[in-house]
């Protein structure tokens, strides 16, 4: 059993849980993701880390509400427990000194990229910051992203608050010296960012958790095709570059179970009796 | 949810048709009864419903009653609800406020012998409509402008004669050809079957006109880049390949011509090891330039790569005619070579059966060879070659000294078309040709709306059925230019952003390319490319993908309607199976109208609730028929393969499918579930499946669920 040491919503449906974990905070790197399962008839879920404290022997997840397991999620309180949670998954992130690093996150993904660019200034990179969500309401860590990063942009694809969209990127790398540029969102937004550096061969870090089972490259589920070839995200990733990425592919995979989805969050939501 | 929260005014009419209805149903019990329920201020009876008396009185009644919707019980939608939408437009009610309810195709014709059940099915389809109509709302159908200029992607004979045919009727036309000259495959053709015509008189006259016209904008060694947008107003981008800087050009319709390639069998009977080896089209190219050495003895050899167990597992249907039309040339041209063909099946339709008994008289010799033992090629030291075939009727393997052999390889999709195939978000099907909108009902036109395709891009054809096309194509991409306006359907998808997550199902699922994801993942709904099938809204996890005219409420509403007042007190209760069908608006809801009109009899417990495409069948709408006690529930679409919306069938298949384990878990026998599928003509099958499913749950007996809570 862990236990939840925090629990906060961040915006409505979208929460910051805190886990007590010793083991996997002493151990995991920004990148990385952990599976947890809520209870024994639990789905695994994989999350990617937002946060570690090795002296309080903590990690953090921030989750978006989205089906049954995390409406779950978002339901436990703070002082509750969950029965799993298994990491760290995956590889690290590269964390070098490459220079200037632009750092594009979207939805949830942008507490994990917060903690990726924490570490890419801690070792001299110039961080660029651009956080992103579908509309305002949704926008999260806005302070964080701002500590973490020397300069920060704000985007939403309704134009709600900050820059409509990600077309105002062109301008950075046209402009700038961006010699890195790492996506951590939907899938979407990780192609869009991918479509737009291509034409500047700015490198392009994609972040890409696709459907899990084991997170540990046995059952082949996470499958991604990258330049051409068949690579397991829990194992050869989950970061990838993303201009060789089949993101067409990956997001037909992601929907591959949509109507056990649904039924399993009708079930929750309305119960039965209800229905 | 009632639009503006206004007081519903519904008025219910039904219709005798005559006897029709009448003969079967008691029509003044289902307007008594359909008085007493829930807002309906007013039921009345028609003789005929759709003649003039019977729309005055529907219009006289709106006003009279103020009623704020309309349901008419007659017959099929299919041919009246134009007819009756107009008249509530006429008496001033929006016409996405009316709702059919068809109770003669689907009751009194279908179950002439049983009067009592026939109306009391009756009553239960006006329950339902009553029900939706409550949930209706008005919608304005939006009017698009259509620029009048086309692109023709494809400069070969298909898309010259579609330029010439719409710049003739005074269109603007972008000709795109990737290539530097005009004139595509037809370029290293030699003369055409079965005329002899010279394939570069031919080309010689169409380039020519091409050219001369004025309409005509040729873009040449020019590509496609990038498509935008959508009928009446595609932004293009193209990209000439001498060129840094891309030009846009903006155009109402497109047309796909961009043709095929002949496939190069290397390695297959020596092919690019013994230059005597050869395929038909470079045999073409010889004679053309007058550059073949007279053979002694030619060997053809068919299918080379086609009509394989996988992937080419197409015919590419003109080889058959190209063998013979080169035989007879040789023939002409050498009269003393000796020619075989070896062939699996000579194709030779209609006329082309005199041409093969021609080539038969001009001592052309035909083997036929079994695909399990295919022809050898062996070369001989000195560059002959031998070629071995097992001949079938002798049992026996003849072996032939022969100087040329030439290969009839098939016409394939090439790299150019597959990249278009993304480029314009317009499929490809198993064999990688082009796919058109139905394989019946709309050869020439695209799933989305103004892209069109021609000639060999769509498959293999000769010269003359690509012209044909082509003309087609033309004829097709005109109509809308012409019109200048369109008015699209209101039955469009809608997203709820407060309720959606973002996760892009609909995206995903949406196979006309109407739901864009923005860089964020918010779903932005391309209102001109949405044809209205609802899958994206069954597909959506959260139900903020809605299906106006369609909506989970409205659907639900009805659903209730019918099983609600059907719950029984106890289990030991005597009952009657209700079978709820969902059926697509297209093949099997026609099906069910042909075994109406057929008369063909069914029992009397299916109750068929219309749905734009099998697809829009939400696992909640099961679900919700199944916990208010249907105790069957079988949905019907199209044929696989005959989808209007291209595979809506087999999504709601799959559906289905997980449908099934989740009701072994409520304790429904996932057999009380089904999907079938059915041609509009199939009206007998329609009757037959819907007889056997009854019987299946006959036998199963009672869903335990349709039992009022505490009655067990």
């Amino acid at each position: 059993m862990y236990k939840i040491v925090t629990k906060r919503e961040l915006v409505p449906h979208i929460n910051l849980f805190e886990f007590s974990a010793k083991e996997i905070a002493a151990k995991i790197k920004p990148g990385q993701f952990v599976i947890l399962r809520i209870d024994e008839h639990g789905e695994r879920i994989p999350l990617t880390v937002a946060d570690a404290d090795v002296e309080k022997g903590t990690i953090t997840v921030v989750c978006h509400e989205v089906g049954k397991t995390t409406k779950q999620l978002g339901k436990l309180k703070e002082g509750g427990h969950i029965l799993d949670l298994l990491g760290p998954l995956g590889n690290p992130a590269e964390i070098e000194k490459f220079g200037t690093v632009l750092c594009i996150g979207g939805g949830v993904m942008v507490a994990p990229l917060c903690f990726q660019a924490k570490a890419f200034r801690e070792v001299g990179n110039k961080v660029i910051g651009v956080l992103g969500a579908r509309t305002k309401s949704q926008l999260i860590f806005e302070k964080e992203m701002r500590e973490a990063c020397g300069e920060l942009y704000v985007a939403t694809d309704d134009g709600t608050k900050g820059h409509k969209g990600l077309d105002f990127i062109k301008n950075l790398l046209k402009e700038r010296k961006i010699d890195r540029v790492v996506a951590m969102g939907p899938i979407v937004t990780m192609k869009t960012v991918s479509e737009l550096t291509r034409p500047y061969d700015t490198p392009t870090i994609v972040n890409v958790i696709p459907i899990m089972v084991d997170g540990m490259g046995m059952c082949g589920a996470c499958r991604v095709t990258v330049g051409g070839k068949t690579m397991f995200a829990c194992v050869d990733g989950p970061d990838f570059d993303g201009h060789q990425v089949d993101f067409e592919e990956l997001m037909t995979r992601l929907k591959m179970y949509s109507p056990e989805e649904k039924l399993a969050f009708i079930f929750y939501e309305k119960g039965r009796r209800s229905l | 949810m009632e639009t503006d929260k206004e007081e519903l005014r519904i008025g219910v009419f039904v219709c005798h048709c005559g006897f029709n209805i009448g003969g079967v149903i008691d029509v003044p019990a289902v307007v008594e009864y359909a008085k007493t329920l829930p807002n309906v201020v007013c039921a009345e009876e028609n003789l005929y419903s759709c003649s003039s008396e019977g729309l005055s009185l529907i219009k006289e009644r709106v006003k009279k009653y103020n009623l704020n919707r309309v349901v008419v019980a007659s017959c099929t939608p299919a041919t009246h609800e134009p007819v009756f939408r107009k008249a509530c437009e006429e008496a001033g009610l929006n016409k996405y406020l009316f709702e059919m309810v068809n109770i003669r195709e689907h009751s009194s014709w279908v179950h002439m012998h049983h009067p009592k059940e026939a109306t009391e099915k009756a009553k239960d389809l006006i329950r339902m409509a009553v029900a939706k109509a409550s949930y209706l709302e008005p919608q304005i159908e939006p009017e698009l402008e259509i620029k009048p200029s086309a692109m023709v992607i494809g400069g070969g004979i298909a898309g010259m004669t579609a330029a010439m045919s719409i710049a003739r009727q005074g269109f603007n036309v972008h000709l795109v050809e990737n290539e530097a000259e005009l004139g595509g495959m037809l370029r290293y053709l030699y003369k055409l079957q079965p005329t002899e015509r010279d394939a570069s008189e031919v080309l010689r006259e169409a380039v020519t006109a091409v050219k001369a016209n004025s309409n005509i904008h040729l873009h040449m060694s020019t590509l496609v880049q990038e498509v935008k947008g959508f009928i009446g107003n595609f932004g293009v981008t193209l990209q000439k390949k001498d060129s840094n800087e891309p030009e846009q050009i903006s155009v109402g319709t497109i047309i796909v011509a961009t043709g095929a390639e002949e496939f190069k069998p290397v390695g297959m009977y020596g092919y690019k090891e013994n230059e005597n080896v050869i395929t038909e089209v470079e045999l073409e190219q010889l004679l053309k330039k007058g550059e073949l050495q007279e053979p002694k003895k030619v060997v053809m050899i068919q299918c080379v790569g086609a009509r394989e167990k996988t992937g080419r597992t197409y015919c590419s249907r003109i080889c058959c005619m190209v063998a013979l039309n080169n035989a007879m040339l040789l023939k002409k041209l050498y009269p003393d070579v000796e020619i075989s063909i070896l062939f699996r099946d000579l194709q030779t339709y209609g006329e082309y059966e005199d041409f093969y008994l021609k080539a038969r008289e001009n001592f052309i010799d035909f083997i036929r060879y079994d695909p399990d033992k295919t022809p050898k090629v062996t070369s001989k030291p000195d560059g002959k070659l031998v070629v071995t075939v097992y001949d079938a009727y002798l049992d026996a393997e003849i072996e032939m000294d022969s100087d040329l052999v030439v290969l009839s390889a098939p016409l394939i999709q090439h790299e150019d078309g597959r990249k278009l195939s993304s480029i314009l978000k317009v499929p490809l099907g198993p064999d990688g040709f082009f796919l058109e909108a139905h394989p019946k009902l709309r050869p020439v036109d695209f799933a989305s709306e103004g892209i069109y395709v021609c000639g060999t891009a769509h498959g293999p054809k000769n010269v003359t059925e690509s012209i044909a096309q082509a003309y087609a194509a033309a004829s097709r991409a005109a109509i809308p230019m012409a019109v200048r306006k369109i008015r699209a359907e209101a039955v469009k998808a809608s997203v709820d952003p407060e309720i959606c997550v973002g996760c892009d199902a609909c995206v995903v699922s949406c196979i006309f390319n109407a739901i864009e994801a923005l860089p964020f993942g918010q779903p932005h709904i391309v209102e001109a490319n949405c044809k209205g099938c609802g899958v994206c809204a069954a597909e959506c996890p959260m139900g903020a993908m809605q299906l106006i005219h369609f909506k989970d409420e409205q659907i639900v509403a009805a659903i209730e309607a019918l099983l609600k007042p059907k719950k029984l007190t106890s289990s030991s209760e005597s009952f009657e199976p209700i079978v709820l069908c969902f059926a697509c608006q297209w093949c099997s809801y026609a099906a069910a109208d042909l075994a109406g009109v057929s008369r063909i009899q069914y029992p009397p417990n299916v109750r068929i609730l219309r749905v734009p495409c099998s697809g829009r069948v939400d696992v909640l709408h099961i679900l919700k028929a199944f916990l208010n006690g249907a105790d069957g529930v079988i949905i019907t679409g199209c044929l696989i393969g005959d989808c209007h919306y291209i595979d809506g069938n087999v999504k709601a298949k799959s559906r289905v499918d997980v449908m099934k384990k989740s009701l072994k878990a409520l304790r429904v026998d996932p057999e009380r579930l089904e999907i079938g599928f059915a041609s509009s003509s199939e009206g007998q099958k329609f009757a037959t499946m819907m007889t056997n499913f009854v019987e299946k749950i006959r036998k199963l007996g009672l869903n335990p669920l349709r039992v009022k809570e505490g009655g067990d």
